[in-house]
Order: structure tokens, then sequence, then C-alpha cells
């Protein structure tokens, strides 16, 4: 019998996607004045649904790609600081959902172990 | 995925921004020098920012930390360029091409043999605009900051009874 649940295990790569697209928000946001730059996303729900699927590419790495549709400055910079912080923000809910679902899954293995000591 | 890389991209972006802030400080400071260390009026600078390749190998890593760049030594305030993966520093600080301005002063201590003496071409204009570009920048990197702060509160959380 495993104390990792299937749920648990795929909690950690719904982190995993969360964090990265909280990292690529903060990358966009660290090179908001640098010239030529093209701002990266990721697809949240295709890669989640790819990470939750069987098969070899379910463990690589979320993939990041260029956003594309956004308006460019003059500069060739298309970050948008609007844009960016909204995208945080979805990034650190997510994470938090994540963080708190995790923290259930182990306070149920905690009260199975705890089951017979109370009284 | 490490939640530290992302405060380090965010901090180098307000370590860049602050440069920035800096070297309009110094432009509008000096937006009357006449005498410079080099000979003539002081020249407006500007920075030049580069986004941060990711370190792709041990070689990378080392060789920026010890390869003491070009750019370093034009920061002002030593300050090191910070490199974290996907963040972004400072490539260099150029100066204005922009030609003095000159303005009819003949009892100037500068004035040239027809009177006239060279003024730097600063437009206060410019460069609060620069400024306050900065300080956005800078607020919504610390912003950043704060929310990955938050994340990592989160994680520890779990550690928690």
């Amino acid at each position: 019998m495993h104390i990792e649940s299937i749920m648990s295990d795929q909690l950690t790569r719904y982190l995993d996607v969360a964090t990265t697209q909280a990292k690529l928000t903060a990358q966009n946001m660290a090179n908001v004045d640098t010239p030529g730059y093209r701002a990266m996303g990721i697809d949240f729900e295709a890669e989640m649904r790819r990470m939750l699927g069987d098969g070899p590419t379910a463990a690589a790495p979320a993939q990041a790609g260029l956003e594309d549709g956004l308006v460019a400055r003059p500069d060739g910079n298309n970050v948008s600081m609007d844009r960016e912080s909204l995208n945080l923000a979805e990034a650190q809910l997510r994470y938090r959902t994540g963080i708190t679902l995790l923290k259930q899954q182990y306070q149920m293995t905690m009260d199975a172990i705890h089951a017979d000591n109370g009284k | 995925m490490n939640l530290f890389g992302l405060m380090e991209a965010s901090g180098s972006a307000m370590q860049a921004e602050r440069v920035r802030a800096e070297v309009v400080a110094a432009n509008m400071a000096n937006a009357e020098t006449t005498r410079t260390e080099s000979g003539g009026p002081y020249r407006r600078q500007h920075v030049v920012f580069e986004a941060n390749a990711k370190a792709t190998s041990f070689a990378d890593v080392l060789g920026n930390s010890t390869s003491g760049s070009v750019a370093s030594n034009l920061l002002p305030l030593g300050t090191a360029p910070n490199k974290a993966a996907g963040g972004v520093h400072i490539a260099g600080v150029v100066q204005d091409p922009a030609s003095p301005l000159k303005r009819y002063d003949p009892g100037h201590p500068d004035a040239g043999p027809d009177g006239y003496v060279a003024y730097p071409d600063i437009n206060p204009l410019t460069e609060m605009v620069d400024l306050m570009s900065a300080t956005r920048a800078y607020g919504l990197n610390g912003s950043a900051v704060q929310a990955e702060k938050g994340m990592i509160t989160a994680a520890l959380d779990i550690a928690k009874g």
C-alpha cells in the first residue's frame, strides 16, 4: 500500500505547472523594459491535460512558448504590465489551491495514522 | 521547479531598474555641468537592458561569475550584474551622441572664444518620464517578489501540523 495517493501525485504536477506559469510571468515582468523581448507563456489547460495523461510525455516538464497576438511596442517588446499582473495573481491562486488540497491529503494520512490513538 | 529562482529573476529586474533610476538622477543632477573629467560638458547617459539567457551548462555559470564584463565597469555605485536565469541585466551604460547645447554667456569661465558655453543636452521631461517608468517597473517586480514570497510561505505551511 502506498502513502502517496493518486491525488497527491496529480497535485504535485498541478503545482509544477502553476510554478512554471509564475516563473514565466516573473520572467516577463523582469524584462518589461528590455528592447526586443517577446513575452513567454504556457497553455495551462493543455499542459495539465498532457501532464495527467499516460505515456512518456507525461513526465516531461511543462513546455513554454512565445505568446502570440500581443501588441508590440515600437522597440519590439510585447510585455503588458496588466496582463502579467493578472497572470501572476492567477498562478498564485492556483498554487495556493494546490497547496491547500495537498495539505488535506497529508492530513488524511495523518488522521489514519492517529486513528487508534484518540481514545 | 525552484521558487527561489523566480525571486532571483524579479530581484535582477529590481536591481536593473534601480540602476536606471540612478542614471536618470545623475543626468538631472548634471543638467548644467559644463566641466567633466573627460573635458567638455556632461553627456547624457542611458542604460541598455538585455534579457538574461538561461544558464545551460556549468561552464556558462562559471563564465558569468568570473569574467567581469565590460558593462560592470560602467555601472554606478559598484553594482555587479545579476545574471539570474530568466531575469534581466544591464548590458551597458551608453552616452547620448547628441551634441551639446550652445548658450551665449561670454562671462562664463567655460565660454569659448565666440562667447558660447556648451551645456549638456538634457531634457527634464524625458528624464522624468524615464524615472517614472523605472519606478513603475520597480514596483511591478516588487509585487512579483511579494507574490513569490506568499507562494513559498504557502508551501512551507504544508509542513505545519
